[in-house]
C-alpha cells in the first residue's frame, strides 16, 4: 500500500512576515489575495490560569468589559459595523483572543479600534455590574441549564489540585463572578493588556509593509508595559486514581476518564493527538467500531486532548447505553487503552490518521480569520512558524512512539474518573 | 488612561458587497445540474449532492431523517465497517444532512482523492442496504439523544413554537415522540430512499479550485440513470393549522433558566417584503447593538443573548424572538420585547441607526460570498428556495435604498404582537 508521504504532491505552506514594534508589540501578517476581507486578530497572553483562586472567571468577565467602550469610542460595535465588520472574542484557560473581520479597505479602522481599547477602557462600576449579570446568565445557559453541562465544572478540580487549570474559564462558581470589583479590573488590565503581552496578527488581502506601518502609527504610542510575569506552580504527578460519582436528572449515564499529559509544545502532544484520531477521530476508528458497534456498550465514545499550553489532559468521554453497568463500560475502555501499550497501531491506522490530519489542516486554511488566529496562537506558544512545522510533527509520528506514550499516559494512577449517573427516580 | 497621543480616528469606508455573480451551471449527461463555484487557495474540494428529500416528503414520521443517517451504515457491496473504513482511508469527511425540506450528502476531500471518494459517495447514496443491526443501534442512540433533548428548554420551546405555528400534523410542526422512533422500520427507510434518492431528484454543488475539472469524474460516478418508470416525486400540498394566538408553558422541572419564544406567522423568501423584513428584524434583534440586545442584555442584564429572526422554510415564513433568561426575569423579558416592538411601530428609526444597520448587513452579505465553501452554502439557499439568481444583488439594493418610513410600515404590517404565540419553557 502506498503511504501518503511517498506521493509526490505540493505541501501547502502559510507564508507570513513578522515585525516587532519598539514597544514590544509583535505583528504578524499573512497575505491572502483570494479574499476581499481582512481579519485582525489580537491575542492577549492572559487566561483563567492567571486568576486569583478566590475570584475565578475574571479573565472571561474582563473580556466582556473590553466591549464596554472607551472615552473616544463609547460603543465598540458601532464603528465595527459601520465598517461592515464582524467581531467577537473568547477566553480560555491560557489566552484571551479578539478578532475583527471586515472589508480590507477598512483595515485601518480595525487597528484603530484595537489600539484604542488597549490604550484605555471604561471600567466604571455600573458597566461592570451589568456584565456580571450577563456572565451569570451565560454561566447558567452553558453549564447549568444543559444536560451534562456541568461535567467541565466537575472534572477540573478532580484532575488538578495545584495548577489553576483546576477551574474552567467560566469560573468555578457563580458566586465568584459577584466578587469582581473595578479595582481588580483595573489591575488586571494594567498587568495584561499592554503591547508586550500581546500579539497582533493580520490575514487577508493586505500588504505586510503597509500593515507594519499602520500598526506603528496606531499602536506605537502605547507604553510597552511588562510581560505578564506569570509564575505558576506546576501540578505534581498524580499517583493515585481519583473517582467522583454524581447523580443528575439525565436519561443516560456518562463516563469521563482523564489522564495527565505533557504541555502543548511537546512531542507527547502530537503523538497523543494523532492517537486520539486513531481511537475516535472517525467512524471506522477503534472506539466507534469496538465500543459502540461491536460491544454495544456506548452510544457515543470520544477521546481528545484538552490542548492547554501547560501540561494538559487527554480525556475520554462517553455516553453509556441503557442497561449497561458503568463499571463494565469503564473496563472496556481500560482494556482498549491497555491494548495500546502492548501492541502497535497498524500502518493502515496511521495512514488514515495522517490523511485526516491533512484534510483538516487544509480545511482550517479556508478562512483568513482562522489563519490569523492560528498564527497568533503559534506565536504565543513560541513561534508562529509552528503553523507550518507542526505538519511534520504529525506526519512523523510512529507506532513505537504511540506505544511508549500510551504506556506513560494510560496508567491507573494517572487517571481521574467521573461516573455521571441518572438520578434515582 | 495610558500615556501617549493617539492618531485621530481613520475615515471609515462604506462597505459594499460589489456585484454578486451566480455561479455557472453545467449538466451531466443525465441532466443533473452541477453548480461550479470557483476560487479557493488549497487543494480541497467541497461536493454536495442535494435531494428534495426532507421531512415534508415523509409518509412515515422520521423516515427522511433516519434514511439520511443510515446511508453510511452499509451498502449492497460493503458492510458498515468496510464502507466507513474505505471512506476514512481517503481522509475525506462525508456528512449526511437532512432538514424539513431537503436532504444532502456533503463531501469534503483532498482533490487528489476525488475519484475514490466520489465512487464511495455514489455507493452510499444510491446503493445503501439499511441493515437491521445498524438500524437498531442507531435507533437506540437517537432515542437516548431524544430523551436528553427533553431536558433542554431551548429545544422544547422551539418545537412548541413550530407546532403552534404550523399545526401538530404538519411536517414543519410535527413533534417526534419516542414511539415514532420505536415503530420506524428499515422497510420504511428503504421505501423512502427508493422514492426520493434519484439522480433526477438531485443537484450538485462543487466548490474549490478549478471545479470544472471535476466534471468528467462527476459524469463517471453520477451520470447514471435512475430506475425506469420512477418519476420525480412531487412535493405534497401542505396544510397549515390556523391556531389562535396562545400562551404556552412547557414545564421542565429543575431548570435554572427559561427559554422565551415569542413569534407568529411571517412570509416566505419569495415575498416582495421578505428582504425589507430582514432589515427590520436586524434593527430589532439581529446584531450585537440591536434594540433588544441593548435593552435586555446590556441595560437589564437579564440574558446572555436575545435574537429576532424573520425566517422561512420552503413554504412557511415566521417571525420569532428568542432568549434564555433566569426564571425570575421571564415575565419582564416578554414585557420588554413587546415594548421594543411597539416603539418600532410608532417611531421611525433615525438615519444614524439606519446607516449602521445598512453597513452591517452589507458587510454580512459580502462575507456570505467570501471563499468557495461559504459561497456554496449561500448558493444552496438560493436554489432551494427558488428565489432567483439575482437574489443577493436585489438584497444589497434593498439594504441601500430602504427608508425609515418603510421599516415602520413593515413593523406595523408584520409585527402584530396580539397575534403572537408566547412560549415559555422552564421550571414552574
Amino acid at each position: 500500500m502506498l503511504t501518503l508521504v511517498s506521493l509526490p504532491y505540493f505541501v501547502f505552506m502559510i507564508k507570513f512576515e513578522r515585525h516587532t514594534l519598539t514597544n514590544g508589540l509583535r505583528v504578524i501578517v499573512h497575505h491572502d489575495e483570494s479574499t476581499p476581507m481582512v481579519t485582525t486578530n489580537i491575542l492577549y497572553d492572559a487566561g483563567s490560569r492567571d486568576e486569583d483562586p478566590r475570584a475565578t472567571g475574571f479573565a472571561h468577565l474582563f473580556e466582556h468589559l473590553m466591549f464596554g467602550g472607551t472615552p473616544s469610542v463609547p460603543f465598540f460595535d458601532v464603528p465595527v459595523m459601520m465598517a461592515g465588520g464582524e467581531n467577537n472574542a473568547f477566553t480560555n484557560n491560557d489566552i484571551t483572543n479578539y478578532y475583527i473581520t471586515l472589508p480590507s479597505n477598512n483595515l485601518e479602522a480595525a487597528l484603530w479600534l484595537e489600539a484604542d481599547r488597549m490604550r484605555g477602557l471604561d471600567l466604571r462600576e455600573e458597566r461592570l455590574n451589568n456584565q456580571k449579570s450577563v456572565v451569570t446568565e451565560e454561566f447558567r445557559q452553558r453549564y447549568l441549564n444543559q444536560p451534562y453541562g456541568d461535567l467541565q465544572l466537575l472534572l477540573r478540580p478532580l484532575a488538578y489540585k495545584v495548577h489553576p487549570y483546576r477551574w474552567p474559564a467560566i469560573g468555578m462558581d457563580i458566586s465568584h463572578i459577584e466578587k469582581a470589583d473595578s479595582r481588580s479590573a483595573k489591575e488586571f488590565y494594567d498587568r495584561f493588556y499592554n503591547p508586550s503581552n500581546c500579539i497582533l496578527s493580520v490575514a487577508g488581502s493586505v500588504d505586510p509593509e503597509v500593515v507594519f506601518t499602520l500598526a506603528e502609527e496606531r499602536f506605537g504610542h502605547i507604553p510597552s508595559g511588562e510581560h505578564n510575569g506569570r509564575r505558576l506552580e506546576q501540578e505534581p504527578e498524580q499517583d493515585e486514581r481519583r473517582e467522583l460519582t454524581v447523580h443528575r436528572n439525565v436519561p443516560a449515564a456518562h463516563l469521563i476518564m482523564a489522564f495527565h499529559t505533557g504541555p502543548r509544545v511537546s512531542r507527547d502532544f502530537y503523538v497523543l493527538d494523532l492517537l486520539t484520531d486513531i481511537l475516535a477521530g472517525y467512524d471506522s476508528a477503534r472506539f466507534p467500531s469496538i465500543l459502540i458497534r461491536k460491544k454495544e456498550l456506548f452510544s457515543d465514545a470520544d477521546i481528545y486532548l484538552s490542548g492547554e499550553a501547560d501540561p494538559g489532559l487527554v480525556i475520554f468521554s462517553g455516553r453509556i447505553r441503557e442497561g449497561i453497568d458503568i463499571k463494565d463500560a469503564e473496563g472496556a475502555v481500560t482494556a482498549e487503552l491497555n491494548h495500546l501499550a502492548e501492541e502497535y497501531v497498524t500502518t493502515a491506522e496511521l495512514e488514515k490518521a495522517r490523511n485526516r490530519y491533512e484534510s483538516n489542516r487544509l480545511m482550517s486554511y479556508m478562512s483568513a480569520a482562522n489563519k490569523a488566529f492560528n498564527l497568533a496562537y503559534q506565536e504565543v506558544l513560541g513561534d508562529a512558524e509552528g503553523i507550518n512545522s507542526e505538519r511534520e510533527q504529525y506526519m512523523s509520528v510512529t507506532a513505537e512512539e504511540i506505544m511508549v506514550a500510551s504506556q506513560c499516559t494510560f496508567r491507573p494512577g494517572n487517571c481521574s474518573v467521573i461516573h455521571y449517573l441518572p438520578a434515582k427516580r | 488612561m495610558k500615556a501617549g497621543e493617539p492618531k485621530a480616528a481613520p475615515v471609515i469606508i462604506t462597505p459594499s458587497a460589489g456585484v454578486i455573480s451566480f455561479p455557472e451551471m453545467a449538466r451531466l449527461g443525465n441532466g443533473v445540474p452541477v453548480y461550479l463555484i470557483d476560487k479557493g487557495t488549497v487543494d480541497l474540494m467541497r461536493i454536495e449532492c442535494v435531494f428534495q428529500a426532507g421531512q415534508i416528503m415523509e409518509e412515515v414520521h422520521l423516515s427522511a431523517l433516519s434514511a439520511s443517517a443510515m446511508l453510511t451504515e452499509g451498502t449492497r457491496s460493503y458492510d458498515a465497517a468496510t464502507i466507513n473504513d474505505l471512506i476514512d482511508s481517503t481522509g475525506a469527511a462525508l456528512y449526511h444532512l437532512a432538514d424539513k425540506d431537503t436532504a444532502s450528502l456533503l463531501t469534503i476531500t483532498l482533490t487528489r482523492k476525488l475519484d475514490e471518494v466520489l465512487a464511495l459517495a455514489r455507493e452510499v447514496l444510491f446503493r445503501p442496504s439499511f441493515p437491521d443491526h445498524e438500524f437498531r443501534l442507531l435507533t437506540d442512540r437517537r432515542i437516548q439523544a431524544f430523551l436528553t433533548s427533553r431536558q433542554k428548554t431551548s429545544v422544547i420551546a422551539r418545537e412548541a413554537f413550530y407546532e403552534a405555528l404550523c399545526g401538530a400534523e404538519n411536517p414543519y410542526g410535527r413533534i417526534a415522540r419516542e414511539s415514532d422512533y420505536r415503530s420506524l422500520t428499515t422497510g420504511d427507510l428503504r421505501r423512502f430512499h427508493q422514492k426520493h434518492y434519484l439522480p433526477l431528484n438531485m443537484y450538485i454543488t462543487v466548490a474549490g479550485r478549478y471545479p470544472e475539472q471535476t466534471l468528467p469524474l462527476l459524469e463517471k460516478h453520477f451520470g447514471i440513470n435512475g430506475r425506469d418508470g420512477s418519476g420525480r416525486p412531487v412535493r405534497p400540498i401542505l396544510h397549515f393549522a390556523t391556531a389562535r394566538p396562545v400562551k404556552i408553558f412547557c414545564e421542565i422541572p429543575g431548570s435554572v433558566q427559561s427559554t422565551v419564544r415569542l413569534g407568529w406567522d411571517g412570509i416566505t423568501r419569495n415575498h416582495p417584503d421578505y428582504q425589507g423584513l430582514q432589515v427590520a428584524t436586524t434593527i430589532l434583534g439581529g446584531y450585537f447593538g440591536s434594540r433588544l440586545m441593548r435593552n435586555i442584555r446590556e441595560e437589564k442584564g437579564y440574558t446572555y443573548g436575545i435574537h429576532a429572526v424573520a425566517g422561512s422554510f420552503r413554504e412557511k415564513g415566521y417571525i420569532v424572538i428568542m432568549t434564555d433568561v433566569a426564571n425570575e426575569y421571564r415575565e419582564a423579558a416578554v414585557k420588554e420585547i413587546k415594548k421594543e416592538i411597539r416603539i418600532l411601530c410608532e417611531d421611525e428609526v433615525t438615519d444614524e441607526e439606519m446607516t449602521l444597520v445598512r453597513n452591517h448587513l452589507m458587510g454580512e452579505t459580502a462575507r456570505m460570498f467570501d471563499g468557495p465553501f461559504t459561497i456554496a452554502e449561500t448558493v444552496r439557499g438560493i436554489i432551494d428556495h427558488e428565489t432567483g439568481h439575482d437574489y443577493y444583488n436585489r438584497f444589497t439594493e434593498t439594504i441601500r435604498s430602504i427608508t425609515p418610513g418603510k421599516i415602520k410600515e413593515l413593523f406595523n404590517t408584520y409585527f402584530n404582537i396580539d397575534e403572537a404565540f408566547e412560549i415559555i419553557a422552564g421550571a414552574r
